[in-house]
């Protein structure tokens, strides 16, 4: 074809639009500018495409008119995408993809080249033929969000899981792209896939809720994300955290979870001035390391101490600090008389507050300041205004390591070098800082990346005041008495606190509807055991069925009562690692003499018997000295033979502990509640057990009614003392009554999972065996529990109580028989005493 | 010199040794308090001592020191649970066709005016624990029931146990009546300074600039005792680190394997004790 022929052509195909079109024509004009430096044979080519698509749908072929400048100037090149664009031919109603695509046109040859533009063409082409809405999804996507940094490959990685995806459960590419893209850059790509398919899954049994899902509005989704966290996870790394604090501040904090998630921007370690709250995740060891020293610092070094919060209020013009409800100190008034310039101030502050800090905790950790210094400069600097904060906050820290050298800059901050300076101090030169300053004004959505690693915002949550320098620094200390607040008092999580009741019988919590006990209620120790919706763990654990029935016995009419009383088993919900942990410090001398005492009995070899009367070999010393003395003219024993045997004993044994009201009860003698000593009794219990090696099992029962006997079971013989188990017997509460002979059968049943020939039942209890529905009459349940003893007895099981109860002797030799149970009125013994009494029992 | 080829020899001696005059041999060891005053008063009055305190702390180390100081012999006895009277006492034996008494060892320390060290004595049968009383009051005598006998003490005989506190057990502990016959003198691991100059001393080799990093942070390893870990971290385990590090192993794996390996087996123990030593050589 000549150049004539094609011009003409042109002209032709030009006359043809503006025949359909003024519009179009007007269009076509208006870009032909920019395809005409490419030759006449691309124009006519490009016209006729604009006159293909125009025909096949209006919308399409406008929008393929109207990008083509934009899409000629990003790859200078005009056939290859007009002949991609073609392709949308085959579909109809594709003007939405038409149009997605051209406007994602340049920015995906600008951030994806040549080869990484046909690539992205063809991923979503290939989409449009599977199904056209997920390829208008596709090509609506903005280019950069799509490939998030990783080129061509990002874009592959997160859409190709999708195909599967599609295939196996029609999902389409619309409801999971914006999502796995998020997904992706919180978490990486390799979480998209698992949370995908979980999506996949909830958007076939409901259409709101998978959508839901996607859109990560749903807390399912929310907690699968993070389960998948990378990065130094917390919660698996709890110990070591609490151990750390330990070693280098002597004390242990209570570390909680925060209601931090990755959408919510960067995470940091809080404290309340009583509890660190730890995010799920942090980027890594080191940061999270650094953190929690951080934080502990804060605590350490006063930052949170009642005096000084008082005196920086009345620095900034207040009395009193405010109190909320729960008797914290809420900051906002002290940041108030800045307006709007506030998060600058609070930053300033912070990093005055911080360098204190972490200078005094300098002294202490050796090389701490050195570490915070290299996560700040391995960390990337976001840009924006809270990078003028970091860089400032880092070169301080510089300054500090290098021992403080004269320089103009930082000599204001100088007196927060001294051992003696406090928070008012740094209040005070926060404030002349914030008059001179340069730094910028910043948003408070910037202000999470004004942080170093291992720093975090000091106000970040309303805070009990500590009390540790009272008596140290302030005098008499008797000032206080009236206060409110006593530091002793003051425990995480207040409304968890729990109300004695009196013993099982006669609560009067009886005719309040169950509620939940697992989250954030009232009164632990009174709901039903099973919660009706659990958060967290072992989320839809539901039990609708009866259970196991048993029979019970029945003295009056002198026989069984058929399937009366109805065990449920069910698992504990409510979990304290930070009690078990407390509990295990607390105990840690007693555990330890316990091992001890363990380890001297245990038969770690064929324990040579010597100078026996009978045996299988020589004692050769006993012999020698045998003939030696015999020939002495003596008459000696004859106990000159040597046995090897194994002093192995074979038992398994299951510890029982009665969960009822009763146990909430304050201790006699006090310090606590009968609750604290049982949870530590069990938690030493399973302890030494793990020492003895014998397998044991850990439950504890509660009971409403005769069909409403709760059956937990904490520990199998099967399973091993995780962190888990030791976080159920610190969290460990009392609830209900003691049907105490439908749980020894129940107990007893179980054991036709123990593995060994002798087997022993302990109990622990602090009272009779008493139910809401025995009218009163505390012999029946004692009669019965007498049957169910007896039975546990002809099932080769020994059973053995160990109560708190003083009044016990009473009752208990008509039921377990004399010999058979122990009372311990001294309570505090209890955690020290079970383990001993289990050995003496196995001998 | 003599000793060096005894070490070459493996030269079989008599437990009962005078210890060599020679000043510069004298075992090395570095007060903490007022224990060699205490236990030269002990001696000059024949009083039995009791030396208390966790493993590694010294206190074998302390003994010889002092024998060495007060030129007596040292007659040691690590006790096990196997362990006699007859093992302490002494026994007859056959040799030909008459019976012969061979001395224990416990009884030539009597005869010879030694000091005897009963190294962990818990770990002994009660009835080898119950026939030191005689030695440990004014008799000062020990009887030999076998013979018939009762031999008097030499006049510088003494009586030296050692008993670790950590091993008190519900099963296993001193009887009251045993204990109160005992001078006892407490025993810790040492200060700051007084680890560094042990340390400095027992591995001159070593740099300074590791010595008060590797120090520090085995006091500090300490705390964390009763928090899982059974025995704190001893001086003598320092020592072990700082040989190794001595050796031409890096830091970190030196403690690592002298420090946290040997005394603990939980993971999360061993990586605070981990984070520790590395934050004092990082």
């Amino acid at each position: 074809m000549s150049s004539t022929e094609i011009l003409a052509e042109i002209q032709q195909v030009l006359a043809d639009l503006e025949k359909i079109s003024f519009v179009a024509h007007r269009d076509t004009q208006s870009a032909l500018g920019a395809i005409q430096p490419y030759g006449d044979e691309t124009v006519l080519e490009w016209v006729k495409a604009c006159k293909a698509l125009f025909e096949h749908d209006r919308d399409a072929g406008k929008a393929f008119m109207r990008g083509s400048v934009a899409a000629c100037g990003a790859s200078n090149t005009v056939l290859p995408w007009t002949r991609q664009a073609m392709r949308f031919l085959a579909w109809r109603g594709s003007w939405k993809a038409v149009d997605g695509y051209m406007e994602q046109l340049p920015q995906a040859y600008r951030s994806l080249g040549f080869e990484g533009e046909v690539r992205w063409a063809e991923l979503g082409l290939d989409w449009c033929e599977r199904h056209l809405d997920s390829g208008v999804a596709y090509f609506r996507c903005p280019v950069l969000e799509l490939e998030g940094g990783h080129g061509i490959n990002g874009i592959e990685d997160v859409v190709l899981p999708s195909v599967e995806l599609f295939g196996n459960r029609r999902l389409a590419l619309g409801t999971y792209l914006s999502g796995a893209i998020r997904v992706r850059n919180l978490l990486g790509i390799e979480a998209v896939l698992p949370w995908a398919k979980r999506g996949a899954d909830i958007l076939q049994s409901g259409r709101l809720r998978g959508e839901a899902f996607f859109k990560l509005e749903s807390e399912e989704s929310m907690a699968l994300l993070l389960e998948n966290l990378p990065g130094f996870r917390i919660p698996e790394h709890q110990r070591l955290l609490q151990l750390v604090i330990y070693a280098w501040f002597g004390f242990n904090l209570d570390l909680l979870e925060s209601k931090w998630s990755p959408d919510k921007g960067r995470a940091f370690v809080e404290t309340d001035g009583v509890a660190l709250y730890l995010p799920m995740a942090l980027p890594d060891r080191e940061e999270a390391m650094l953190a929690v020293l951080h934080a502990t610092g804060h605590l350490k070094f006063h930052s949170y101490e009642r005096r000084y919060i008082d005196a920086l209020f009345r620095a900034a013009g207040r009395e009193h600090p405010p109190l909320d409800a729960e008797q914290r100190i809420t900051w906002r008034p002290l940041f108030a008389a800045y307006g709007d310039d506030m998060i600058r101030f609070q930053l300033i502050f912070d990093i005055c507050e911080d360098t204190r800090v972490d200078e005094q905790i300098g002294r202490h950790i050796p090389n701490y300041r050195q570490r915070l210094l290299r996560a700040a400069d391995a960390a990337a600097i976001v840009d924006g205004p809270a990078a003028a904060y970091f860089r400032w906050a880092r070169d301080l820290l510089q300054w500090t390591i290098e021992g403080a050298p004269a320089d103009p800059v930082f000599e204001p901050l100088r007196p927060l070098l001294s051992n003696d300076a406090n928070i008012v101090d740094a209040f005070r030169i926060a404030n002349e800082l914030y008059k001179h300053t340069d730094l910028p004004a910043i948003a408070l959505l910037a202000r999470d990346q004004a942080f170093l690693p291992g720093r975090s915002p000091n106000a970040a949550r309303p805070v009990y005041p500590r009390r540790m320098l009272d008596q140290a620094e302030f005098g008499t200390g008797l000032e206080d008495q009236e206060d409110v607040v006593k530091n002793q008092e003051i425990k995480p999580n207040p409304e968890q606190k729990q109300i004695p009741k009196h013993a099982a019988g006669e609560d009067p919590d009886f005719d309040i509807p169950p509620e939940e006990t697992a989250g954030s209620g009232g009164r632990v120790g009174v709901g039903i055991p099973q919660p009706a919706h659990v958060l967290g763990y072992a989320k839809g654990a539901e039990y609708s069925e009866k259970g196991k029935p048993y029979a019970e016995w029945d003295y009056r009419d002198n026989r069984y009562k058929r399937n009366w009383a109805w065990v449920q088993e069910k698992t504990l919900t409510e979990l304290d690692a930070n009690e078990a942990t407390r509990l295990l410090a607390q105990y840690a001398p007693a555990l330890q003499r316990l091992k001890r005492a363990i380890q001297t009995q245990k038969p770690i070899r064929m324990a040579p018997l010597r100078r026996q009367f009978d045996g299988d070999e020589l004692d050769l010393e006993a012999s020698i000295t045998y003939v030696v003395e015999k020939r002495a003219g003596m008459s000696p024993q004859a106990n000159i033979y040597r046995q090897r045997v194994v002093q192995y004993r074979d038992t398994a044994v299951v510890l029982l502990a009665d969960m009822s009201t009763s146990i909430m009860q304050a201790c006699a003698e006090g310090g606590g509640k009968v609750v604290d000593r049982i949870r530590a009794a069990m938690l030493l219990f399973a302890e030494s057990m793990e020492e003895v090696g014998d397998p044991y099992g850990l439950a504890g029962f509660a009971s409403k009614y005769r069909d409403n006997v709760s059956y937990y079971t904490i520990k199998g013989f099967d399973e091993t003392l995780t962190s888990h188990t030791r976080a159920v017997l610190g969290g460990l509460t009392g609830r209900l009554a003691t049907r105490m002979g439908a749980a020894i059968r129940h107990a007893v049943a179980s054991f036709d999972r123990a593995p060994s020939a002798r087997r022993l039942l302990l109990i622990l209890s602090d009272g009779r065996p008493a139910d809401y529905d025995d009218g009163g009459d505390e012999r029946y349940l004692h009669e019965d529990t007498r049957m169910a003893v007896k039975e546990a007895g002809d099932a080769g099981i020994h059973v053995f109580c160990i109560t708190l109860d003083a009044a016990g002797s009473e009752y208990l030799p008509q039921i377990f028989g004399a010999g058979h149970y122990l009372v311990l009125d001294h309570i505090n013994d209890l955690p020290k005493k079970l383990p001993e009494i289990y050995l003496r029992l196995r001998k | 010199m003599k000793g060096f080829l005894n070490r070459l020899r493996g030269v079989e001696r008599d437990i009962i040794q005078m210890p060599v005059e020679d000043t510069a041999a004298g075992p090395y060891y570095e007060a903490q308090g007022n224990e060699i005053e205490i236990f030269e008063a002990a001696y000059k009055k024949r009083l039995p001592v009791m030396l208390k305190g966790p493993t590694g702390c010294g206190k074998t180390r302390f003994l010889e020191a002092m024998a060495w100081r007060l030129q007596r012999p040292l007659v040691t006895v690590s006790c096990h649970e196997d362990l006699t009277s007859s093992d302490l006492v002494g026994r007859f034996l056959l040799e030909g066709e008459q019976t012969v008494w061979q001395d224990g060892p416990l009884t030539r320390a009597v005869k010879a005016g030694a000091i005897c060290y009963l190294d962990e004595i818990v770990e002994a049968r009660t009835d080898s624990t119950v026939i030191i009383h005689p030695l440990t009051d004014h008799r000062r005598q020990l009887p030999l029931e076998k013979k018939g006998q009762e031999i008097e003490a030499h006049e510088d005989f003494m009586l030296v146990i050692s008993y670790n506190p950590g091993y008190q057990t519900v099963l296993k502990d001193l009887k009251p009546s045993t204990k109160q016959r005992f001078i006892g003198i407490d025993f810790n691991y040492p200060n700051e300074d007084i680890e560094r100059k042990i340390l400095r001393n027992e591995v001159p080799e070593l740099a300074e600039a590791q010595l008060a990093p590797l120090v520090a942070a085995g006091r500090r390893a300490r705390t964390l005792k009763d928090h899982g870990l059974d025995e704190a971290t001893s001086t003598r385990a320092l020592v072990y680190a700082a040989n190794m590090m001595a050796a031409g192993i890096t830091p970190l794996e030196a403690c690592k394997a002298a420090l946290v390996s040997p005394v603990t087996d939980d993971p999360e123990l061993a990586e605070a004790l981990l984070e520790i030593i590395r934050a004092h050589f990082s």
